[in-house]
């Protein structure tokens, strides 16, 4: 398998590493790392890259002595960009040779599961080949371009023509792999995409570009699209309406709800997923009424129990509202704040590079004085008084033009902004210490707000 | 590491399903200091981020999935309860096929216990979705800090527009379980224990104006009463004197 070539690369580059590495630390380190990268494999147990990173674990977990093993963690880790663009390679030209080689993805796997003590569920959908390898194979491309809806139907009829022979287990493969699978291969592919040292352009964008469906283009091998579909409450009434036009929940296929809804990007997959859902959170309540009358006296004696004591089910559960209440509004409150922190900084930044910009320029001239003119007429724009406020503060501080000054704006937004989305006040009194004098008016401010 | 610890204490208080899609935030704080300790021309500054941002970005996809999956569940939850309030109105409410007071009362409890626990769902999604952008923003702030870069900026605006970031959905079906259980378990209960708060609040009241006029006044003479010194004047104070009670 490709896997193997491309681990030695690794292996070799990492072998020179080896002898930089701080092997006390990186011991330390290793086994948690190599939970970490545990954790991240059970998660992701079809794909390729899972399969490279359980064999490199196999391996160091075999290995007796520590260095080889650290190698081969580390090496998968810090790899050299040799290795790293060949770990780019083979997982990207993997989904290409899946479309005809089902069957060496499967055998491959249940050797490393034997390997490897994964207590997955989704090891049960290994015999069931097709359907992941066919979700591999078409997030290979689809994160590179821009989602393309013009090719979505050919191939979605394709699907829902071959589509009646799946059992029920499938749907468990569904619920499981949707969110195990893709978005690991997808990420995978998003990085060849990109330029290889890009650092922040690597971001998740591609699950950002579309909630419902990204459509595979460029690789495109006739596979159905599996992204995370975002659901409402609209597009489930119409599901709804479907279902009951077809006769219910037992009776209704995927296919016809799917037709009956006639939606745009939804694939037969999600379909099919959000049906057992739904399935599922019917059947429960309904024999719950058949027991109803059980219940009754059970209520009964509980309600009876209200009166007697003075704060009875309703009042517990009364007061479980309030609670619950409360914490949203202030989980609210919290999720504005730091919106609000992140708009600052990006606006702290935009001022930094207009000074800086308006500092090069006067370079020249040599005229010192004419810095804090153009940052104030700039804050006058700011959206916030808060932030008008604070960054006239800051660009006050900053307008000497010494090279501290530039650092300690640098540093300000991400230091102010980082310290004030923890939920304790005690970083926000750390903030005060660490963060310089130009931004120190600025956590004070903070406390105030959120009172 | 004090945030460790909180999120710690948080994963374990969380629902045990939900333990593991939490953010790997001590792994990832190792890698930073691995990062920060060893780094040489070797394998470059740019491969060492790129890693990184690669595991971050891995952990944003497992918060994503694991958000829209239970938010699709709620979506459907939420439907069900609706139709299940109805049901029980239609069938055994006051006008409906079977009125029972009896069985009204206990269908509707029941259905109420399931609309508050269905509601701290929600708000514990909210939570989770809240206490990762938390957890993202200082790792990387740990990142920025140890490596002298600047990702967190730029990588975490682009973690404001994912999926498990943006909860306006969920937080609208709160907000809707909080409407339902208003509008439809107002009437019973609710009036005796408004009654009983009114009460306890005229009765704060009236002792706050005798505290009041019982101060220590400076035209203090030898028929004056002493000052009244409530044990419990704090308490009373915090009842809130000026929080609009709806006359019902």
């Amino acid at each position: 398998m490709e896997a193997r070539p491309a681990l030695s690369i690794q292996r070799s580059g990492a072998s020179q590493l080896s002898n930089h590495v701080v092997a006390g630390g990186l011991s330390s380190s290793l086994p948690a790392l190599s939970t970490h990268l545990e954790e991240t494999c059970q998660k992701f147990p079809n794909t390729q890259q899972a399969h490279a990173e359980r064999e490199l674990m196999t391996r160091h977990l075999a290995h007796a002595t520590l260095l080889p093993a650290n190698n081969g963690v580390v090496g998968h880790i810090f790899s050299s960009s040799s290795g790293f663009s060949s770990d780019i390679h083979y997982s990207s030209a993997l989904p290409n040779e899946q479309n005809s080689r089902n069957s060496p993805f499967i055998s491959q796997s249940p050797i490393n599961t034997a390997a490897l003590p994964l207590s997955q569920s989704s090891n049960s959908l290994l015999p069931q080949s097709t359907i992941p390898s066919h979700r591999n194979k078409e997030n290979s491309g689809s994160w590179c371009t821009d989602p393309d809806f013009l090719d979505f139907p050919e191939w979605a009829d394709q699907l829902i023509t071959g589509d009646d022979a799946l059992t029920s287990n499938w749907n468990e493969l569904l619920v499981d792999n949707d969110m195990n699978l893709e978005p690991k291969t997808a990420y995978q592919v998003a990085k060849p995409c990109t330029t290889v040292p890009a650092q922040t352009q690597q971001l998740p964008s591609p699950s950002v570009e579309s909630h419902s469906v990204v459509i595979p283009s460029s690789s495109a091998n006739n596979a159905p699209a599996k992204p995370r579909m975002r659901w409402t409450p609209e597009l489930h009434e119409a599901f709804v309406e479907a279902v009951n036009q077809l006769g219910g929940s037992e009776r209704a296929t995927p296919k016809g709800v799917l037709k009956l809804m006639k939606v745009e990007g939804l694939t037969i997959y999600h379909v099919k997923s959000h049906l057992q859902k739904y399935r599922t959170a019917r059947y429960r309540p309904e024999p719950s009424e058949g027991s109803s009358e059980k219940k009754l006296t059970s209520m009964e004696e509980i309600s009876s129990l209200d009166l007697k004591a003075g704060m009875g089910i309703t009042e517990a559960l009364r007061l479980q509202m309030e609670v619950q209440k409360r914490l949203h509004e202030q989980l609210e409150i919290q999720r504005n704040l730091q919106l609000r922190i992140e708009e600052q900084g990006r606006y702290l930044q935009m001022m930094f590079e207009k000074q800086k910009s308006g500092l090069d320029k006067l370079k020249g001239s040599s005229s010192n004085p004419e810095n804090p003119p153009a940052p104030s007429d700039a804050t006058n724009e700011s959206p916030t008084k808060i932030e008008l406020e604070s960054s006239q503060r800051g660009n006050g501080n900053s307008g000497t033009g010494t090279v501290n000054a530039k650092s300690m704006l640098e540093r300000s937004p991400q230091e102010v902004c980082g310290e004030h989305t923890t939920p304790e006040t005690v970083d926000l009194e750390k903030a005060e210490t660490h963060v310089s004098e130009s931004s120190s008016q600025q956590p004070s401010k903070r406390p105030r707000l959120e009172e | 590491m004090k945030f460790g610890k909180w999120l710690k204490q948080q994963i374990e208080e969380t629902l045990p399903a939900w333990r593991d899609k939490f953010l790997s935030y001590k792994e990832l704080k190792k890698l930073v200091r691995l990062i920060s300790s060893t780094e040489s021309p070797e394998y470059g500054k740019v491969d060492a981020e790129a890693e990184f941002v690669y595991l971050l970005n891995n952990e944003i996809d497992k918060f994503n999935a694991f958000f829209m999956e239970q938010e699709e569940d709620f979506i459907i939850r939420h439907r069900e309860l609706q139709q299940g309030i109805e049901r029980v109105i239609d069938t055994w409410g006051p006008n409906g096929t079977k009125p029972s007071q009896a069985e009204y009362k206990d269908e509707m409890a029941k259905v109420r216990k399931d609309i508050v626990d269905f509601h701290g769902e929600m708000v514990l999604l909210v939570n989770y979705s809240n206490v990762n952008y938390t957890g993202l923003g200082k790792i990387l702030k740990k990142y920025d800090k140890r490596t002298g870069r600047l990702l967190r900026l730029p990588f975490i605006q682009k973690v404001l527009e994912q999926p498990f970031f943006v909860t306006d959905l969920v937080s609208k079906l709160v907000k809707e379980c909080e409407n339902t259980i208003d509008e439809v378990f107002s009437v019973e209960v609710e009036e005796e224990i408004v009654k009983v708060q009114r009460e306890a609040i005229t009765v704060a009241e009236k002792l706050l104006s005798m505290q009041e006029i019982r101060r220590g006044s400076s035209t203090y003479g030898h028929f004056s009463l002493p000052p009244l010194d409530l044990p419990d004047s704090d308490l009373i104070h915090s009842f809130q004197l000026n929080s609009p009670i709806p006359t019902v």
